[in-house]
């Protein structure tokens, strides 16, 4: 590449580039279909945005994974660069979840509100915790272990066990959704049943949404790791997904202490007095 | 025709991509930045037009021509929406941003300079959507704070509210990419020797400002969505019909909206404070302390919020902590207020438009800071909230401080940007006129809230009619010096005078003076190493 | 240099202006309970919260004076003192430890002078002292709806005068159809809540200003001492009419407003039948109402 040749600096400036506006092609179509869906329009629309945005995703980090592959695009200064931007990436998301947090609190603390009210509110049948909850707990736990003998591994230039336990771990993802989905499907309470299934929904929603997104990322790197693409030292890619991951348990131990445990408590009840 | 253009961008020892490709497809800080500004005139066309008819809906008492008055409450959500999300934040955050983060901290380009072109990408795009909500299903007439239950399904049914929401997803995510790209660049990518206590004031302000929106957008994209779902899915988070509460948005909304006031004012802090050293040719007084300040006054931002919900019926005691916290804010503002006079302080002062501009900001932008202290007392806030007083107080801020800030550095750095020397005297004209038509404008405010009137409607009664009249022909006054801008823009572009590499002579030097102008394409590929503080 | 001069000439416009609208701001002040033309300043106090609103007010608006007049008064002396021609050296100073220790002081100091009043303010306006009778306040789109717990129980709605039916002397947005009536010095508490989205009910000269939650009841209390007729706007955007649901409330004496609610007992009686729904909930002063 002529340009690369020329500098004297260690960091990475891209060709241009024709995902930034594809992705940003794919976030309309699927913002235009989404609302035309929730209007009582087909879905094909906002199909259509999916599709153009894991096409984007595909090119885009393909051609991420080529530059990682070549030598002197991915300096040390540059590999300190995308661990600041991962790791700011996931300050964001804290802050999206927070939100949530925030939505449950005020509606289950009536020191928040000013409003007494009961909570959990009342005809509303519990998700036990220590059933699936707290099987999920384990499973995520135990997630967390695997991925980290991945990542020794992975040190250790040990590929064949690096690959193992990656897909160990993504398993274990996999298996989560499953449980999760089983505990909608048997939930008697559904998404507009009011503020306790609101907050429950959305919560656990969207952190099964991160759980979906680490596995996939997880698949992908178990893959990556087939083709032999990561380096004792070179594996970002894979540190970004351990992190994720990391970011997706602690979320889930939150919920769980707070929303599943706290929350479908008599302590609920207790501090609604 | 896209071969040859392919082909020029690998033989070009330059690098130099042709064609709209080299826009489109733009991986370079500086193209990017330069669209940014763009869109943030295009968008601030639109603003601005929207502003004046409000005032002159407003001129007289009764209705002039608004017979509509849902299109009214349209017209103020898509001003305030406007004027925040694509004029300031894309003009201060990302135009200067990205053009003068990488030149002044020595660096060929951002961290992510992919990511960078989708985070502006995303903002037409959110734009359109904007655009396209207020011409459907009656628009959103909910004002810019969109408070539920009047945004919800049963007050609002069409779509309308739905393509607001949509709209600022995608600002949110423009914006939280734009944040952890800036975030990366300045903590990563200084040049040697730059350290944090060597950074221009401007790259300090950046910094802070990265990292505000990287904490508070995301909680409003969370708000957002529990709307879109309040709205479309049943569920119940701000319906008091299913045991959810309309405040809940508030608080989410607030814990957003307040940093974003800051996030809006501290680029502005960043570029005034370049101006005001280069012009008064002396280093920034008193560096480390306007630095720590903005960042006291970032974190402070974060605890605040309430003071926008005084009226909703809390107890005393969280009124009485919110006005406590928020008169805080007073004092790291003015160590900055007072370091920059004491800048031009002993100066040698050059009173070129950037600096016209910067002084104008200080004098106004402490006008409207005093009458946040008003507000700030929620005693005092029961007689003046939702009353224009506090439209009076946010434009002093916003359409005065931030909008001047954004024309000083226009100035300032047109040069640098364009290699072109823009016309001085037609722009102190444009000053002038701005200044005088902005106090006309936004001053007989704090008359007319005082006096009672409620923010947010279309007609008022006969009593408010002077103060109003006066504020619409400063409106109009404030528009033409808005053109009077776009004439600038125009001479300037076309001017056959060039301006040296640093055209304001010794008090400018930021590295972004050390390369010619216009900057070229690639900047900084030999780094450059740096030895002192600005303020040494 | 000839531009400087012409900047300060521009800036001394700039300063008159400034000064005589401040002039003007702590100068005004007419007698109604209405806003009058061209009127700078606050409607007059007509309840004790106001005086104290207007008397804090006062003292912010003194230190604020100051405080701008202040930063003009060293930005027109750097104007003058330091432009490029009557001072072409620069100096160098970059730190003063003392002045900077000093801005960072006065400012604090002069808050903690702010804070103080504003504290026994906002304390006084929370909570009335002995409340002699409650008025419930219901916000709708587009108009309010009034209550009488305990004088009867009888509500009525009280809607604009639209502009085709305002008769000379009216004030145009502001009159309605029934004006809320009450007695002059009582202690009234307020209890307000809303049947659809937020509203406020406002009127500037008793300085209350409460937003009409749907879903809550908040409180507030006046305790008028001057009869007469009072105006004020609904003060949160409430929709498409937002600008329309004025408030109106007619202080009268004591005997006139019993005569007055024996007289709207009978007239609202039918509206008795389908009382006001205020949603139910353990707010202490409803517990105590109940
Ligand atoms: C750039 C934007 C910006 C900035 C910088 C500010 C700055 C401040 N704002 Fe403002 N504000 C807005 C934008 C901004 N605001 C907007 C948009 C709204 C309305 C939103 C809506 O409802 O639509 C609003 C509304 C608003 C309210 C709510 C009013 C209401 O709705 O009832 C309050 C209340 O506390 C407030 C307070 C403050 C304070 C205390 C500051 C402080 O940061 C100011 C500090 C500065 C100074 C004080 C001057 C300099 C200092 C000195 C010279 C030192 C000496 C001074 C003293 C000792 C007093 N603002
Ligand atoms: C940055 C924000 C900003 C700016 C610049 C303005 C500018 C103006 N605003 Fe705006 N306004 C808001 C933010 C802003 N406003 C908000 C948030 C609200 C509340 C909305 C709500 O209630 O929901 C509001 C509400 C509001 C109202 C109250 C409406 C109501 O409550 O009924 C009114 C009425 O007069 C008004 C008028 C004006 C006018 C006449 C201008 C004029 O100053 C306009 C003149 C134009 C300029 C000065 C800008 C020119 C800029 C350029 C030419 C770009 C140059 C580009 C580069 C240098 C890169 N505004
Ligand atoms: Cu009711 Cu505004
Ligand atoms: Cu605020």
């Amino acid at each position: 590449m002529a340009n690369e040749a020329a500098k004297t600096h260690p960091w990475h400036v891209p060709e241009p580039s024709p995902w930034p506006i594809i992705g940003t092609i794919a976030g309309f179509t699927m913002a235009v279909g989404g609302i035309w869906f929730m209007h009582d329009g087909p879905i094909y629309l906002f199909g259509v945005g999916v599709l153009i945005l894991i096409y984007t995703f595909y090119g885009w980090w393909r051609q991420v994974i080529i530059e990682a592959n070549t030598a002197g695009a991915h300096s040390e200064q540059v590999k300190v660069g995308l661990r600041y931007g991962f790791i700011f990436f996931i300050a964001s998301e804290v802050m999206f979840f927070f939100a949530f947090f925030w939505a449950f609190f005020h509606s289950s603390l009536p020191i928040l509100n000013n409003v007494a009210q009961v909570w959990p509110p009342e005809g509303i049948e519990l998700i036990p915790a220590s059933g699936v909850p707290l099987l999920n707990t384990l499973i995520l736990l135990s997630s967390s272990a695997t991925v980290t003998v991945a990542h020794h591994a992975i040190i250790d230039d040990n590929r064949k066990k690096a690959i193992r336990w990656t897909w160990i771990t993504a398993i274990l993802g996999a298996v989560f959704l499953f449980f999760q989905a089983e505990e909608y499907i048997d939930a008697t309470f559904k998404l507009s049943d009011g503020i306790y299934p609101s907050t429950f929904y959305l919560a656990t929603g969207f952190h099964g949404f991160h759980v979906f997104v680490g596995t996939c990322f997880l698949a992908v790197c178990a893959m990556r790791l087939q083709k032999g693409h990561f380096k004792p030292d070179h594996h970002i890619g894979f540190e970004a997904a351990a992190w994720y991951w990391h970011f997706v348990d602690v979320v889930w131990i939150f919920l769980f202490i707070n929303v599943y445990i706290w929350g479908s408590s008599s302590f609920g009840h207790i501090a609604a007095g | 025709m896209s071969e040859t253009a392919h082909a020029d961008a690998h033989d070009d020892h330059d690098h130099r991509p042709t064609g709209w490709r080299r826009w489109v497809y733009s991986t370079n800080h500086k193209d990017i930045g330069t669209m940014y500004l763009a869109l943030a005139m295009i968008a601030a066309i639109v603003g601005t037009a929207a502003s004046v008819v409000i005032r002159l809906e407003l001129h007289e008492p009764g209705v002039q021509f608004i017979t509509d008055f849902q299109f009214y409450n349209v017209l103020v959500t898509a001003h305030g929406f406007i004027m925040v999300f694509f004029v300031v934040m894309p003009a201060l955050i990302g135009g200067f941003g990205n053009w003068f983060i990488p030149l002044m901290i020595g660096t060929p380009d951002m961290a992510f300079p992919r990511m960078n072109n989708i985070s502006f990408w995303l903002l037409p795009a959110a734009l359109i959507l904007l655009v396209i909500a207020g011409l459907i299903d009656g628009g959103p007439g909910t004002g810019w704070t969109v408070y539920p239950p009047l945004a919800n399904a049963d007050y609002h049914p069409g779509m309308a509210v739905d393509f607001g929401i949509l709209s600022l997803h995608l600002a949110g995510a423009s914006s939280i990419l734009g944040a952890i790209n800036f975030i990366s660049t300045i903590i990563n990518m200084r040049a040697p020797g730059m350290t944090f206590h060597r950074m221009p004031l401007f790259i300090w302000a950046m910094l802070l400002t990265a990292i505000l929106l990287l904490l508070a957008i995301p909680v409003l994209a969370g708000a957002l969505t529990m709307l879109l779902t309040d709205r479309n899915f049943g569920t119940a988070f701000f319906d008091p019909a299913g045991g959810g509460d309309p405040l809940l948005w508030q608080h989410l909304f607030w814990f957003f909206g307040h940093p974003e006031v800051y996030i809006m004012i501290i680029p502005a802090f960043g570029v005034i404070s370049e101006i005001v050293s280069t012009f008064s040719k002396k280093p920034i007084f008193g560096y480390l302390g306007m630095a720590y300040a903005m960042a006291a006054i970032g974190v402070v931002g974060f605890i605040v919020w309430a003071h926008h919900m005084y009226t909703v019926g809390f107890n005393v005691e969280t009124r009485a902590y919110f006005t406590l916290a928020t008169m805080v804010i007073a004092v790291p503002t003015g160590i900055k207020i007072f370091s920059w006079l004491a800048t031009m302080w002993g100066g040698s002062i050059k009173f070129d438009t950037p600096m016209l501009f910067a002084m104008g900001f200080i004098f106004l932008f402490v006008v409207g800071g005093v009458t946040g202290v008003t507000l700030a007392n929620a005693g005092a806030d029961q007689a003046f909230h939702d009353t224009y007083f506090v439209v009076a107080h946010f434009h002093y801020v916003l359409s005065v401080a931030a909008i001047f800030a954004m024309y000083a550095g226009f100035y300032y750095w047109i040069g640098k940007m364009s290699g072109k020397q823009y016309p001085e005297g037609l722009a102190r004209l444009q000053f002038w006129v701005t200044f005088i038509g902005v106090n006309i404008l936004f001053f007989p405010q704090h008359f007319a809230g005082m006096a009672g009137m409620p923010r947010r409607i279309p007609d008022y009664p006969d009593a408010y009619a002077g103060w109003n009249m006066i504020s619409s022909w400063g409106a109009y006054i404030t528009a033409v010096g808005a053109i009077l801008f776009f004439v600038v823009l125009w001479k300037t572009l076309t001017s056959k005078e060039t301006v040296s590499a640093n055209q304001w002579g010794t008090g400018a030097n930021t590295l972004e003076w050390t390369v010619e102008s216009p900057a070229p394409f690639h900047t900084h590929e030999q780094t450059p190493s740096i030895s002192t503080q600005p303020a040494e | 240099m000839q531009n400087s001069r012409r900047l300060i000439i521009g800036i001394n416009s700039g300063v008159a202006f400034f000064f005589a609208a401040f002039a003007a701001f702590l100068a005004s002040g007419a007698n109604a309970a209405e806003p009058k033309p061209w009127q700078m300043n606050f409607q007059p106090a007509a309840t004790p919260v106001m005086e104290k609103i207007i008397d804090f007010h006062n003292l912010l608006l003194t230190i604020q004076v100051g405080i701008v007049v202040l930063v003009l008064g060293l930005m027109l002396y750097i104007i003058i003192k330091f432009n490029s021609k009557s001072n072409p050296e620069p100096s160098k100073t970059t730190h003063n430890t003392a002045l900077e220790v000093i801005w960072t002081v006065i400012p604090i100091v002069i808050l903690i002078v702010l804070a103080v009043p504003s504290m026994k303010l906002l304390f006084f306006m929370d909570k009335a002292p002995n409340p002699e009778m409650t008025l419930k306040i219901t916000g709708h789109q587009w108009y309010w709806s009034y209550e009488y717990p305990d004088n009867g129980g009888f509500e009525f709605d009280s809607n604009m005068v639209p502009d085709e039916e305002i008769k000379p002397g009216q004030r145009r947005l502001l009159e309605v159809d029934n004006q809320v009536v009450l007695p002059v010095n009582t202690e009234i508490r307020l209890l307000m809540t809303s049947e659809d989205v937020i509203h406020n009910w406002a009127i500037p000269s008793f300085g209350v200003k409460m937003d009409t939650v749907p879903g809550r009841t908040n409180e507030s209390w006046i305790k008028v001492t001057k009869p007469g007729v009072y105006y004020g706007q609904c003060s949160e955007l409430c929709g498409v009419n937002h600008g329309f649901m004025p408030v109106a409330v007619k202080v009268v004496s004591k005997e006139e407003f019993k005569k007055w609610t024996a007289k709207a007992k009978k007239e609202f009686a039918n509206a008795k039948d389908a009382p006001v729904k205020v949603v139910e909930m353990n707010s202490p002063a409803q517990a105590k109402l109940r």
